[in-house]
């Protein structure tokens, strides 16, 4: 395994500059003015100032020495600054990944939970009303898109119930933790603050429980569907027919079996979350990784679009390395080649 | 050798696991629910009442800068004129007078080429220095030499002469009665030389190439305005600490924070239940929503406005599009019904693409639908049958208009007169490489002011020479010109009188009418949306909102 992982390894940064090279050309060559985010519309008719900016911001070269260059720094570790910002993309990212990472954590913490005791109990009591309950409540988290969804909760539980605080990461008023982690529900316990603790994890709430909901049916109807596959396998009559008791029966025997492919999509959940947690973000004003992505590609800010697709390479070719990892864990029939 | 299955330990430890299983499960839901019954705890928070509690301002934030000389948009304007000031001040009762700031006292000399301003010696900056006219000229040097997008407010002077610390002569290379607006602009805020030097700014003629102060900027401020930065989070939050070594009259509140809030409805949300002291892009329809006591909803004039262009000489034109067209165009558009649909009837017409409020525009004719007209001119323009053009558009929502929506009215509008539009919604990066380029027909598009002096519309909107939108009209080799309002707006430039300009951009106006190039649309009114408890809410038209003149009763 060792050396399958080596491997894989090996060959990420070599993906990542096809990437980096496709993401270059694709921002590039879309028919829009990039310079329109450096320099007012109304002085978009004035060379001097024109000139200027496209000097400034390396636009004044052809395409292939844009690429050279971009390449050449970014082995030094420079992403460029970025055209709306105007701080280096390294340091926005590093702002912007924990925000995200720790919405994501919370939201696959939620979507994990219940999507599996949800699965668990529609598997057990198949076609009895927790079945059809836990149905009806994947299909609503699967099929209600999520800016409607936070929305809503928003406006029930926020502004006409005041069960739960309004968007942002803590209280408007508040000021968040010294930044260890950047995840602030991490950063106020090592600071001992546990009002601001509580503060940010009645904040993290409603948004994670909306981000994390479709991913909660997901995974509830897959561990429902691969549990009763598995409970009609001959080595849990087997166990059954030992005397075990059923809880012993569905925990330790079934699901461990049945969890192989719910393990894919936890995987691939938490890529997708990470990189498209935009919505959710936007709603609850949480200044993350999806909602840089989406303004940056809508200023067509270049050095961000790369810092994020850069970013977004290397999660989605992390995760996927940890989940065939995780494979071989849990079940070691599987071998890595 | 036993399976682990069949015996009582292995079982034991099954019931244990599952146990532990059932217990991560009810902390899980019993630490949602805490959460979820938590809501009103406030810890976190300052809670200290009046003005030491923080003021919070919900808005969606378009920062490009934090750097005085190269910030250009609505919330820079908000942030500089509570960070740096300005030589002189605006009355925001009237938002056209202007009142002593840094400088005391200032004057012009006939034609309006030199200005001198008498600084007063109390100014300081919040490091507790004094605020010199070596700042004044340094700044202004410093902005026109970044070459940003404000640097044109620097246009046209030749010298800056500091003949003493507190005098500040500046002479110019033609006559500009719009000197003070522009020097009244946030964007001539004074800097703190010394500190921003030190930091990486320069005001050499390089600049543009040499100053690395930007980055510096984003966290610190280095003016002398009532506040300064204490906290900057791209896409989360300004804050603003009081200066309490200001100069002039001191600002009531001890912290503002400025927090990113992107939609109306939850601007409207976080208003109602006190999490925001002011939202300020409340649409009116939003606005209508409001039914809670504890907030203040004021409908205000504003000075923006959102046009349709038509650009005869685009190089995708097909259709000629004469005077008459022109003219046909704007009697057949139900404005009433347009500003009724896209803002709830919160909104004004006007004229000119001069707005509504600025000198010259009272006397002016405003558009009225008349369909019999519209068709008569299509056929005096020869299009008797009407005919078919693009619209291409920024996909947008300013100022409360949807342009989605508005384009579906004025598409429906058109097409009573034969007129078929055919509509195409995009990326407003998208939507500036088509308008730099070949230029568009038939667009939609919307404008701010920057200052508070009308010669800025014509400079942007007339058909004088330098202007964009006489190159997008006329086409890049051919602008059109209209000799009059090259005339008129020189002769408004020079002008010593309020009144005399007041006359001159009235004509300029009626040229512009007649050009019919620009046909605005709607001058959208302005929702001011604030808690009950806030005093001095208001709209600057030179700073969008000057927070020091905010506090709690």
């Amino acid at each position: 395994m060792g050396t399958y992982v080596l491997r894989r390894v090996l060959m990420m940064p070599v993906l990542l500059l096809g990437l980096v090279t496709v993401a270059f050309i694709v921002s590039r060559t879309v028919p829009a003015d990039p310079l329109s985010t450096v320099v007012s519309e109304r002085q978009l008719s004035n060379p001097v100032v024109v000139h200027a900016a496209e000097k400034r911001w390396g636009l004044d070269k052809p395409l292939p020495a844009q690429y050279v260059i971009y390449v050449r720094n970014l082995l030094r570790g420079d992403m460029g600054t970025s055209f709306r910002t105007k701080q280096n993309v390294r340091q926005d990212l590093e702002d912007r990944l924990p925000v995200t990472v720790e919405l994501t954590l919370a939201s696959m913490a939620i979507a994990v939970t219940v999507g599996l005791v949800l699965g668990i109990l529609a598997a057990v009591r198949r076609n009895s009303w927790v079945d059809h309950v836990a149905r009806l409540f994947a299909l609503f988290g699967s099929s209600l898109p999520v800016f409607w969804t936070g929305l809503f909760l928003l406006y029930i539980f926020y502004a006409r119930l005041g069960w739960f605080p309004g968007p942002g990461r803590l209280d408007p008023r508040a000021v968040g933790p010294d930044k260890v982690t950047g995840m602030y529900t991490v950063d106020s316990l090592l600071a001992g603050d546990l009002g601001t603790f509580w503060d940010a994890l009645q904040h993290i709430a409603l948004p994670s429980f909306v981000l994390g909901w479709a991913v909660m049916g997901i995974i509830s109807r897959l561990v429902r569907a691969s549990l009763l596959e598995v409970l009609n396998q001959d080595y849990v009559r087997t166990a059954r027919a030992k005397g075990l008791t059923e809880r012993s029966v569905i925990i330790t025997h079934a699901l461990r079996n049945a969890l192989i492919p719910v393990l894919t999509i936890i995987g691939i959940s938490f890529a997708v979350l990470i990189t498209g947690a935009v919505l959710t973000e936007s709603i609850f004003s949480w200044p993350g990784i999806g909602s840089y992505a989406v303004d940056s590609s809508r200023a067509l800010d270049f050095p961000a679009i790369m810092g994020v697709s850069i970013l977004g390479g290397v999660i989605f070719l992390v995760t996927n390395l940890v989940t065939d990892m995780t494979y071989v864990l849990v079940d070691p029939r599987i071998r890595l080649s | 050798m036993h399976s682990g299955y069949e015996f009582g330990g292995p079982q034991m430890k099954n019931v244990k696991k599952s146990r532990w299983l059932i217990a991560l499960f009810a902390l899980a839901a019993v630490a949602m629910l805490a959460v979820a019954c938590g809501g009103d705890d406030d810890s976190g928070g300052s809670t200290s009442a009046g003005n030491d509690k923080p003021l919070v301002i919900a808005r969606d934030m378009d920062i490009n800068s934090m750097d005085p000389s190269r910030a250009y948009c609505d919330t820079c304007q908000i942030y500089l004129s509570a960070t740096y000031d300005t030589l002189i001040g605006l009355d925001p009762k009237d938002n056209k007078t202007f009142i002593p700031r840094v400088a005391e006292k200032w004057e012009g000399n006939a034609d309006r080429t030199q200005y001198t301003f008498h600084l007063n010696k109390k100014a300081n900056f919040a490091d507790g220095t004094a605020l010199t006219a070596t700042d004044v000229k340094w700044s202004f040097e410093r902005l026109a030499n970044v070459k940003g997008s404000a640097a044109y407010f620097m246009d046209g002077i030749t010298s800056i002469d500091i003949p003493d610390p507190q005098t500040v002569i500046i002479k110019l290379a033609a006559s500009d009665s719009s000197f003070l607006a522009k020097v009244n602009a946030t964007y001539a805020g004074i800097i703190n030389s010394k500190v921003a030097a030190a930091n990486g700014a320069t005001n050499g003629k390089d600049a543009d190439t040499t100053d690395k102060a930007e980055a510096w900027f984003l966290k610190n401020s280095a003016g002398g305005g009532p506040y300064t930065l204490a906290n900057y989070t791209e896409g989360a939050e300004i804050r603003l600490a009081r200066n309490d070594k200001y100069w002039g009259d001191k600002p009531a509140l001890k912290e503002v924070i400025i927090k990113q809030v992107k939609d109306a409805v939850t601007q409207r949300q976080q208003l109602e239940t006190g999490d925001a002291d002011i939202a300020m892009q409340l649409d009116p329809d939003t606005a209508k929503k409001v039914n809670n006591k504890s907030v203040t909803i004021k409908e205000v004039p504003s000075f923006n406005f959102v046009y349709i262009a038509l650009s005869p000489g685009a190089k995708d034109n097909k259709i000629d599009l004469n005077s008459n067209i022109r003219e046909a165009v704007r009697a057949a558009l139900d404005y009433d019904g347009i500003i009724q649909v896209t803002l709830g009837g919160g909104g004004k017409k006007q004229a000119a693409a001069i707005p509504n409020g600025f000198l010259g525009t009272k006397n002016l004719p405003l558009p009225k639908r008349d369909l019999v007209k519209a068709k008569q001119l299509l056929k005096d323009g020869g299009q008797p049958n009407g005919f078919e053009i693009d619209a291409i558009y920024p996909n947008v929502n300013v100022y409360g208009v949807d342009f989605n929506t508005m384009m579906q009215k004025i598409q429906s509008d058109l097409a009573e007169v034969g007129i078929k539009l055919k509509l195409q919604p995009v990326e407003f990066t998208v939507w500036v490489a088509k308008i730099r380029g070949d230029g568009i027909p038939f667009t939609a598009v919307y404008f701010a002011p920057d200052h508070t002096d009308p010669i800025q519309y014509v400079q942007y909107f007339g058909m004088v020479p330098g202007s964009p939108w006489s190159a997008r009209a006329g086409g890049k080799a051919t602008p059109l010109i209209n000799q009059a309002e090259v005339d008129l707006s020189a002769k408004a430039l020079a002008a010593n009188s309020d009144e005399e300009r007041e006359k001159l951009y009235e004509s300029i106006g009626k040229e512009m009418i007649k050009d019919a190039i620009h046909l605005p649309i709607v001058n959208p009114n302005l929702e001011l949306a604030y808690r009950s408890n806030i005093d001095g809410m208001h709209y600057s038209a030179c700073c969008n909102l000057e927070v020091a003149r905010l506090k709690r009763k």
